[in-house]
């Protein structure tokens, strides 16, 4: 539409046009760094759960102890086989749904409810917020491995109870965020407008607030999914997260620890995988932030 | 003009300034061929609405403007090219011979330092001098701001104090240097008008005692009529009317600056009278019509105006500008 | 202009306070924003608000609109005291009541397109259905000079300042509105932009029969669209009249120091100006709020706050030394001739 560094070129009066979020390099670069890693994810996404249906690969689990310890690119098995027998590449597929699944979960959850939670607080300010702010404060407070060891250690290592003990830490990083969005959005002058228009209470919030604090949390839902994973790769590293001999990325690693001279792939190759995919979270995160303008 | 142009302490010939645009090969014309010349005790206004290019000519003359844009043309302060000068080399001159005064106090000063500590670090910039005799300059420099209670401004923060004594902070960091020229960019535009009238006769207080040129860039009309000796009309990047102020307000000729004049509510004026207005917006700097740039919001336009640009011209001693029929020419109405 | 109906809009003794915090070394207190301001609006009359920063004109706007509801005082719209209403109650009442803001970007969801905006009071007030709404954002649209199709799907984005500002009106004007209160509602555009906008504003008031309620700092500007004129300094008004009377014959000194300090011409240059910075609203000077800036002040305006008079037909002021012209014969006071204006 109009020139590009609207504050350079129209400085004095109008506020002009909202700066779209500042082009670092040319937009051709730009739209790189948001779909090179997008692609990325949805194929792997797609791979870990689409792939064992389509095509068939061998159990992760009761492998044979006459296969174990195949090197990479054995017939049969591309990455090859760990001490046990499970083929490797069917273990990272499976071990990716858990890492996607307990991602995606946890910050679903984080995101509904400690966005609710957040908007809640700073749209009704008051003893509302107050309330809300402290609950979330004490949940903050619980160190998030701790929890974990506690609730595997009284129920059981399990994914439901990483979910569980990685929502304790995400609900209050998404209310948090949601509150302070919601409170700069709220002296802003368009929800002036809006309620002097007449638009009421949840109307509000679900046609105000709601799309305005949105790309702020889906940017910190992407970096989040990234955190996410890794918590989880450290929960079954630590033997708290998913039991074995059921995969997971985290797992797989503590294992390979075991045989890291002799068999570095074991470390790597699923060590790669969490790399790749939490850095494609952040490279989109970043982009995206970029491109929405959020501050 | 008709004093030598030698004689002129700051030059500009030709300024151009061009933005690269977003990589698909649009440039923006921000300044399209601009001269104007500057001399030592003058007042000169530089009228323009917003993207007129009056604040980045300006910005292009201190060396202010992103690595993205594009420079070129001459800018001479006493004879020494501007243009293309590094950074170091720009910063000799910044402060000890060009300063400049912008538009938002609250964010042109450190909200995190004492007002004395940033006078004087200005101070310390061009002067060897030690930090005691640095905070005694900034109280005279506050001094000569006219600002009430200098040593108690001096300890106090930004936020402490109001816009206009901002304003004057900004004005003492200026002049902490005692520069030849000192350009104020939309200074007082966002000062109530009672300040704002302050504002201006301390900078004519300062220029007369300092024998200061003084640069007013400004949307506001009103203020280059009262303010200034010398008003430059700007519009999509070039100057369309130069004159005297006095000359410009009797007989102006860019129909563009009539239709400012127009457009200004005036005391005088009954109440609900129309204002005669023009419709439609200046262009876009990125694809500038071929001919007058006013052209398609011109009552007087004709075919000669859209086929080629007028070139900006003395046409009567002391008054420049670019049009085929200006007002009161001999097709006036 | 005046009709003998009964006022629009009643505005009686109304306060606005706020309490600051201390931050960073500037002590904390109350800021008196708006104390005991009295004016009313006449139906179909424009009153124009003329005051500098700190003087509460835009606290005073949204004191109107019960955003927040004033300390105290009535606001008496149509009849209705809008302060002692609240919910649904102070909705309705306050529907023929809307406002335009200073900055017109801001005022706009960012997200929200034009159409849906201008079609948001239709659906919180419940007018019609889907089509009767549409149709009547549609015909708001080009009554304020945009192309319903060309630009109801964009966002405030895509607009420039001039073109936002009038989907903001447009807002405004969706409900057929009794009385607009525009809060510098053009001084953020540009000079050109702002002449149009403004007479787009006369257009609406002589078509849909609308008030006005004009806040703005540019006196000229005020005098431009307004009928009557009211000069506020530091959460008081000092003077309201007729605007021409207003301009030719000033009463407050105050009025005389913005006369002096527009600049408009060569000649201007040669005037007074004012002393002094504003006094903060937290501590405002006692008796006459402006007395520390009056090259008129004396000892009784520190002890006695000055009432507002009726000096001549509708023209009061606040003050204990009014300028007054040297013909005497439109008074209705003894007063002490002061200053002759110039």
């Amino acid at each position: 539409m109009s020139a590009p560094l609207p504050e350079l070129l129209a400085p004095a009066q109008s506020q002009a046009a909202q700066p779209r979020g500042r082009a670092r390099g040319q937009g051709r670069t730009r739209n790189l760094r948001i779909w090179l890693p997008a692609g990325f994810l949805i194929l792997l996404f797609c791979a870990c759960f689409l792939w064992p249906l389509v095509y068939p690969v061998p159990k992760p689990v009761g492998g044979s102890i006459l296969n174990s310890g195949l090197p990479p690119l054995s017939p049969g098995h591309i990455f090859g086989t760990d001490p046990v027998g499970n083929d490797i590449f069917s273990r990272i597929l499976y071990g990716g749904q858990v890492s996607f699944e307990v991602g995606l979960s946890v910050t679903a959850i984080g995101l509904v409810i400690g966005g609710l939670l957040g908007v809640a607080a700073a749209y009704w300010g008051g003893a509302a917020d107050t309330v809300i702010s402290r609950v979330l404060d004490v949940l903050i407070a619980f160190p998030a491995l701790v929890l974990a060891l506690a609730i595997a250690e009284g129920l059981g290592p399990s994914e439901l109870h990483v979910i569980w003990a990685l929502a304790f830490f995400s609900i209050p990083a998404f209310g948090r965020i949601a509150r302070s969005a919601t409170l700069s959005l709220r002296g802003q002058t368009f929800m002036l407008a809006a309620r002097l228009s007449g638009t009421r209470g949840h109307r509000m919030i679900l046609r105000h607030v709601v799309p305005n604090i949105m790309p702020q949390l889906l940017t910190f839902s992407l970096l989040g999914i990234g955190v996410v994973m890794i918590l989880e790769g450290a929960l079954s590293f630590l033997g708290l997260g998913i039991p074995l001999p059921e995969p997971s990325w985290g797992s797989m690693i503590a294992q390979g620890q075991q045989t890291i001279s002799a068999s570095p792939d074991l470390v790597l190759i699923p060590s790669a995988f969490l790399f790749a995919t939490v850095v494609s979270l952040n490279v989109l995160g970043d982009a995206l932030r970029e491109r929405w303008g959020v501050r | 003009m008709g004093r030598p142009v030698s004689d002129a302490l700051l030059e500009v010939q030709d300024l151009r300034v061009t933005f690269g645009g977003d990589g698909r090969g649009r440039e923006v014309r921000a300044v399209d061929g601009v001269s104007y010349s500057v001399y030592a005790g003058q007042t000169l206004a530089v009228v323009g609405e917003s993207g007129s290019g009056k604040t980045v000519s300006c910005r292009a003359v201190m060396g202010l403007l992103p690595p993205s844009a594009a420079v070129t043309g001459s800018a001479r302060f006493q004879g020494v090219q501007l243009i293309g000068l590094t950074d170091d080399q720009l910063r000799e001159h910044r402060g000890a011979n060009v300063a400049m005064v912008f538009q938002d106090p609250a964010r042109s000063l450190n909200p995190t330092m004492r007002i004395g500590t940033q006078i004087a670090e200005a101070v310390q910039t061009h002067h060897h001098v030690s930090k005691a005799q640095a905070r005694e300059q900034a109280v005279e420099l506050l001094r000569l701001v006219h600002m009430p209670l200098p040593e108690r401004r001096c300890v106090e923060y930004p936020h402490q104090l109001s816009g206009g004594m901002r304003q004057r902070v900004m004005i003492a960091i200026a002049l902490a240097c005692r520069p030849r020229l000192l350009i104020a960019d939309e200074a007082t535009t966002a000062l109530d008008v009672t300040t704002q009238a302050q504002i201006m006769e301390l900078l004519l207080e300062l220029q007369a005692e300092l024998g200061m040129a003084l640069m007013l860039i400004s949307h506001d009309l009103g203020l280059a009529a009262s303010y200034a000796d010398e008003v430059i009309v700007m519009y999509a990047g070039r100057i369309v009317e130069q004159a005297p102020a006095a000359r410009l307000f009797e007989q102006v000729r860019m129909p563009y600056t009539q239709a400012l004049f127009e457009a200004i509510p005036r005391l005088e004026r009954p109440a609900h009278t129309p204002l005669p207005v023009i419709g439609g917006r200046p262009p876009d700097a990125a694809s500038l019509p071929q001919g007058c740039s006013f052209a398609p919001r011109c009552r007087r336009a004709a075919d000669d105006c859209r086929a080629a640009a007028p070139p900006l011209a003395e046409h009567e001693p002391g008054h420049r500008w670019a049009c085929w029929h200006p007002v009161g020419g001999p097709d006036a109405d | 202009m005046q009709t003998s109906a009964a006022p629009l809009l009643q505005v009686q003794d109304l306060v606005q306070e706020f309490t600051v915090r201390e931050t960073g070394g500037v002590r904390g207190g109350t800021v008196h924003a708006v104390s005991g301001v009295t004016f009313d609006v006449r139906p179909g009359e424009t009153l124009g608000i003329v005051g500098e920063t700190g003087s509460g004109k835009s606290t005073l706007a949204r004191a109107v609109l019960q955003a927040p509801r004033p300390k105290s005082g009535a606001v008496l719209f149509r009849g209705a005291d809008l302060v002692t209403l609240r919910g649904t109650r102070l909705l309705q009442a306050r529907r023929h009541l809307q406002m335009v803001f200073q900055d017109p970007f801001g005022s706009l969801d960012p997200k929200w397109k034009v159409r849906d905006l201008v079609e948001e009071p239709l659906i919180a007030y419940k007018t019609g259905d889907r089509n009767t709404r549409r149709r009547r954002v549609d015909e708001v649209l080009e009554m304020v000079g945009l192309d319903p199709a060309g630009h109801g799907g964009r966002r405030p984005r895509e607009l420039s300042g001039g073109q936002a500002q009038r989907v903001a009106i447009a807002r405004a004007v969706a409900l057929s509105p009794a009385l607009i209160i525009c809060d510098e509602a053009v001084s953020s555009l540009d000079v050109l932009i702002q002449a149009q906008v403004l007479n787009l504003f006369e257009q609406l008031r002589a078509e849909l029969g609308l008030s006005y309620l004009f806040i703005a700092h540019d006196l000229a500007l005020v005098k431009q669209v307004s009928d009557r004129v009211a000069v506020m300094y530091l959460g008081k008004l000092c003077e309201v009249g007729p605007g021409e009377t207003v301009y030719r014959q000033p009463l407050h000194p105050y009025t005389r120091a913005l006369l002096d300090s527009v600049p408009g011409s060569p000649q201007a240059r040669a005037k007074k100006t004012i002393r002094g910075e504003p006094p903060s609203p937290i501590h405002p000077p006692s008796g006459c709020r402006f007395r520390t800036r009056c090259p008129r002040a004396e000892q009784r305006c520190a002890d006695e706050e000055p009432a507002m008079r009726e000096l001549a037909t509708g023209h009061s002021v606040a003050c204990h030394f009014p300028l007054v012209p040297v013909a005497r014969s439109t008074l209705r006071s003894e007063e002490k001739i002061g200053e002759a204006p110039r």
